[in-house]
């Protein structure tokens, strides 16, 4: 009789204690009574959807609003914003130095993100995959030899491609020949010849020959191409043998195979594609076209037959192999670098070409085999070394041993009786600016003094040398340095403020203009360097009386080239090269020379105010600052405007409100000869025509209108 | 004065900071108006002199008036009007001050920083000039000369004159009354305002200048720049007349003022006191400034008269530097004054001591 609680009772259980009847586990905390978890429906409506982190994130129509595209699609609360046009006329994308490249992950949103986080998997490197493979052999092979022999491209193969060679080529002179299209073209008529690279020579190798057969002999060589490695197998096929020979004419390459191959062949037999009645799999032995007795030779002396019995159970399918190695393990294979059979074709699945003994490894790995002969025990050499005294003399290099001896060049050259060089070092002819570049450039600061000295045969005497240092003073035309000298002598001159200096000057430009043979004496004080200097500067100064019209013609700049000094550190500077100053005001050249006076000093107008004329009680210039302020506010008081000229009478100003056209008609009568048609005075005269103010009353003084329709245009300059 | 003064006759104390500005009265030249960093004007009498206190020092001048609250920053420049009735300052606060001499008071402020038409820079020199005085002259560090007019009570200048480049350090007008304005400018220029002709003639100097001096005649201007070298200047065609120099005076870097002096036969200017030229000197200690005068027609150094720090040397001779740093405070001997415009038998020499040496008779 089963007993069923109510449901309010199950209900009540749930929620006061733990769930009953746990035996195994932790039991669920007890229900909160709040919440219903009972699976129960849920209208559709009541039913939250939220995200991943408990958001709520899907809204309805009526409550998400426009916040449902911002939180759930659009990355701002303003939804879709057109983002505002930016040229890129001037801001290149492409030169924006750190464009971003797009990449994959940028389009992925974060369901993709995680699945490509899924794919990720740890996995061994394909070199430890499976230790036991074979699948690196080949690489793997080199093992401590490839340290020693090049892989790959040797120097030898790019040099020849740098000459033009190319890989299957033959090395040497193109050859003249006909082009061979086909393989098979019969047509042997008189074709073009064409200039082809010489076909490729293959490379002699010698088999180590490791057997007993006789010399030439090769054995099964038809049927063990590889004769060296199969040795033992040609014995164990030779009932296959027998059938090639007679199946000669299929012209098929007949292989052998290992014997753990064949296992595996018989396992799985292969058929398929190509295998019709010649190479039926029904019956392993007979030879459909054997007509002969089936007489087994043993071509090898004192062979046991009994491996015979166990070999004839081969397949005839392996017979003649259908083995085509696929394409990809062959472009693998390539790659690698791995060596192909005889034919042209890659060695078998699972094969590994046996490695031919090179002369170093095979030098190293016969050490054992070929000992060098053992030196007799009592043997003496017949030779003995030269020098008896000392023992293994070391090997002294010639530079150690110059240090170690403690001549100097002249008592080696006493020792040899050479004649004594005069004693001075290159140091001796350096000049000490020379010499501090060397120190510079060597770090040393114990070289030794530098003497500048000049040999006698080079010396040049005190003229050649003022001339050499004159050579290099710029050369000034003779009409700027006349004009120069008679600046020179009034006022203004440059270098007023130093009598001495001032005389050398003088000195120059009379030599420049060539009233004197030499721009007078080195001062004392001055080396020749500092000289020149101040002789360039005496040029530039001078310059600035360049005639007029040479004045304009040196706005333009002509091009300059640099001139090479004869010494080498005139060469040096060149190097060093400072771009040309910029230009300065010359009256800043012309006050950094001492030369103040007209060059340094310009005149301009200034317009002073009418006020400030009246507080220095003074006439105001013509071309005073007019000012209106104070013009519209004492103009009518009449008096305090004109009170500054005491000498002019007084001037009312109703008559200057007509006298305007009056001024005007003055000027024009003056006969200027402008074609401008001023407004006629008849105006003024047509509203009093009997008097006429202006006109007779006393005109006013001329600075009086220059003052106030004074135009600093017309009357100026 | 035959001899070139070689000791003090007088010490005038009291001011809390550095000496920047030194005037004497307008003729008779009966006293001394010293302008100070404390932000205070003060006038002194030099010839009523009370014994000092201290062993070997001059008596003290007599302090008769301090004239404050007005200035917020260092006073920098000063000028008395002709009828001594009235005297304007000018100073780092951007504004010029016409004072009343007997009241103390400030009367007028010309320009500030809250009306338009002021300085926006230190003013660092003022003079009255016009007719009657009417006019107060000021130029300051943002490169512009602004006229006053003092007669009326507009707060607009009558005129500026914005062709400097550079700040205005210098300013001064004939004393012959000819309606000229001289302007010296860091720029490097000297320009010279004809306001009768309405010409504004430019000199180039080549360095910055910082002190003008204009001879009685008007015809000369001592200029003083910073390349070490003072140069009499022609005024008519800009010619250098003379250029006075001394491998022992270097002027690189401060403003120091120079004059002319002892009825125009001296060029007589202060002591900048760099460190290489204090060694060079080797008479005088390292802190002690001098006052160099050249002679004026022949242009060699007559006198080197030794400034003594003066007053309580003890206490003042360390100052915390922009760093930090205690350093000892040179004496440089900044600004100078003649008696007289140059006539007179007396001079004073003020500077970062803050206390005041007349030389000369009394």
């Amino acid at each position: 009789m089963s007993y069923k609680r109510s449901r309010a009772a199950y209900e009540a259980d749930l929620t006061t204690q733990q769930s009953p009847y746990v035996f195994f586990g932790t039991p669920l905390p007890p229900l909160d009574p709040d919440v219903r978890d009972d699976g129960s429906y849920v209208p559709i409506w009541k039913q939250e959807v939220r995200d991943e982190r408990g958001r709520k994130r899907l809204h309805g129509a009526f409550t998400g609003g426009f916040s449902a595209g911002y939180f759930n699609t659009v990355g701002s609360k303003e939804g879709w914003m057109p983002s505002t046009f930016v040229s890129s006329r001037t801001n290149r994308r492409k030169d924006d130095p750190k464009s971003a490249q797009q990449r994959p992950e940028d389009f992925m949103d974060e369901e993709d993100l995680a699945d490509a986080e899924e794919d990720r998997r740890i996995q061994t490197k394909a070199a430890f995959a499976g230790l036991g493979s074979t699948k690196n052999d080949a690489s793997r092979a080199t093992g401590l030899m490839g340290l020693f022999r090049a892989t790959g491209e040797t120097m030898g193969e790019k040099l020849l491609k740098k000459m033009g060679w190319k890989e299957g080529q033959g090395i040497g002179p193109k050859i003249r020949r006909k082009a061979r299209l086909e393989l098979r073209s019969d047509s042997s008529g008189p074709g073009e010849t064409y200039l082809f690279a010489p076909e490729n020579v293959p490379m002699i190798s010698f088999v180590r020959k490791t057997d007993h057969k006789g010399l030439g002999y090769g054995g099964h060589a038809r049927l063990t191409p590889i004769g060296s490695s199969n040795k033992n197998n040609g014995a164990s096929h030779s009932d296959d043998e027998d059938d090639d020979e007679t199946m000669g004419g299929f012209g098929k390459p007949r292989y052998t195979l290992p014997t753990d191959r064949k296992k595996k062949k018989d396992n799985k037999p292969r058929g398929g594609i190509g295998i019709g009645i010649l190479n039926d799999t029904g019956s392993d032995d007979e030879d459909p076209y054997e007509i002969g007795p089936k007489i087994s030779y043993n071509r090898v002396v004192g062979g046991d037959k009994k491996k015979k019995k166990a070999t004839t159970t081969i397949n005839p399918a392996v017979k003649a192999p259908l083995f085509r190695p696929s394409k990809k393990t062959a472009l693998e294979k390539i790659a690698l670098g791995v060596r192909k059979c005889h034919d042209g074709r890659l060695p078998l699945d699972g094969f590994v070409f046996g490695k031919e003994p090179d002369a170093l490894t095979s030098a190293i790995s016969s050490e054992g085999k070929y000992p060098p002969p053992q030196v007799p025990p009592g043997w003496v050499s017949s030779k003995k070394p030269k020098s008896p005294a000392g023992g293994p003399a070391e090997f002294v290099s010639a530079a150690d041993a110059a240090k170690a001896s403690t001549l100097d060049p002249k008592s080696r050259a006493a020792i040899l009786g050479e004649k004594q060089l005069p004693g001075k070092s290159v140091f001796d002819f350096l000049s000490p600016a020379a010499r501090e570049r060397l120190v510079a450039a060597t770090g040393r600061a114990d070289l030794p003094q530098a003497k500048g000295e000049v040999p006698a045969e080079y010396a040049l005497s005190e003229e050649e040398r003022m001339n050499e240092l004159l050579s290099r003073v710029p050369k000034l035309d003779k009409e700027t340095a006349v004009a120069a000298i008679s600046r020179g002598v009034s006022s203004g001159a440059p270098y007023a403020d130093d009598e001495k200096k001032r005389a050398r000057y003088i000195a120059f430009l009379e030599y420049q203009a060539g009233f004197k043979p030499t721009p007078g004496t080195q001062p004392p004080k001055m080396n020749s360097e500092d000289w020149l200097r101040e002789l360039t500067e005496f040029y530039n100064c001078a310059r600035i009386f360049k005639p007029m019209t040479g004045f304009m013609a040196s706005r333009f700049t002509t091009s300059s080239t640099t001139k090479r000094g004869s010494r080498g550190e005139a060469g040096q500077k060149d190097i060093l090269s400072k771009p040309p100053p910029k230009p300065q005001d010359p009256s800043e050249e012309a006050a950094k020379l001492g030369m103040f006076g007209p060059m340094t000093r310009s005149v301009t107008d200034f317009y002073p105010t009418r006020l400030l004329c009246k507080r220095f009680n003074v006439r105001p210039p013509e071309h005073v600052q007019p000012d209106e302020e104070h013009s519209t506010k004492q103009a009518p008081g009449g008096s305090s405007r004109f009170d500054v000229y005491p000498d002019q009478p007084v001037f009312r100003p109703e008559i200057l409100t007509t006298g305007g056209g009056v001024g005007i008609s003055r000027e024009s009568s003056n006969g200027e000869g402008s074609g401008k048609s001023t407004p006629a005075p008849e105006p003024a005269m047509v509203i009093d025509p009997s008097r006429n103010e202006a006109l007779e009353g006393k005109r006013a003084g001329e600075d009086v209108f220059k003052a106030i329709f004074g135009d600093s245009d017309e009357d100026d300059d | 004065m035959s001899e070139f003064p070689t000791r003090p006759v007088a010490q005038l104390v009291g001011s809390n900071g550095p000496i920047h500005a030194l005037t004497y009265s307008s003729p008779p030249s009966t006293y001394i108006l010293t302008g100070s960093s404390d932000r205070s004007i003060r006038l002194y009498n030099p010839t009523s002199t009370t014994p000092s206190p201290l062993p070997n020092s001059p008596p003290t001048g007599r302090l008769i008036q301090t004239y404050t609250g007005a200035h917020t920053y260092e006073v920098l420049s000063l000028s008395v009007s002709s009828l001594n009735d009235r005297f304007a300052s000018s100073g780092g606060d951007r504004t010029v001050f016409l004072w009343d001499v007997t009241t103390a008071l400030p009367l007028r402020r010309l320009g500030s920083a809250s009306t338009a038409h002021s300085h926006t820079g230190r003013v660092n020199a003022v003079l009255f000039s016009g007719h009657d005085d009417s006019l107060v002259i000021s130029g300051g560090h943002d490169t512009t000369v602004r006229i006053w007019d003092v007669k009326s009570n507009s707060n607009k200048p009558v005129q500026v004159l914005s062709d400097a480049k550079d700040a205005i350090t210098s300013l001064a007008v004939p004393q012959n009354g000819n309606p000229e304005v001289i302007t010296g400018s860091v720029d490097g220029r000297v320009r010279s305002y004809d306001i009768r002709m309405g010409r504004c003639t430019t000199d180039v100097i080549g360095t910055p200048v910082t002190s003008l001096s204009l001879s009685k005649d008007g015809k000369t201007v001592l200029v003083g720049g910073l390349d070490s070298k003072m140069r009499l200047f022609d005024r008519r065609d800009g010619t250098c007349l003379k250029t006075y120099e001394h491998p022992g005076w270097k002027n690189t870097e401060l403003r120091v003022q120079s004059c002319l002096g002892g009825k125009e036969r001296y060029v007589v200017v202060g002591d900048e006191l760099t460190s290489e030229a204090a060694g060079v000197t080797g008479t005088t200690s390292q802190e002690e400034g001098k006052i160099w005068a050249w002679d004026l027609l022949t242009g060699k150094l007559v006198a080197t008269v030794p400034v003594p720090w003066g007053g309580d040397a003890s206490n003042k001779k360390v100052t915390i530097g922009r760093d930090g740093k205690e350093k000892a405070r040179k004496n440089v001997v900044s600004c100078i004054a003649w008696k007289e415009g140059g006539f007179g038998n007396q001079f004073c020499v003020g500077g970062t001591s803050g206390v005041v040496n007349v030389y000369g008779e009394l």
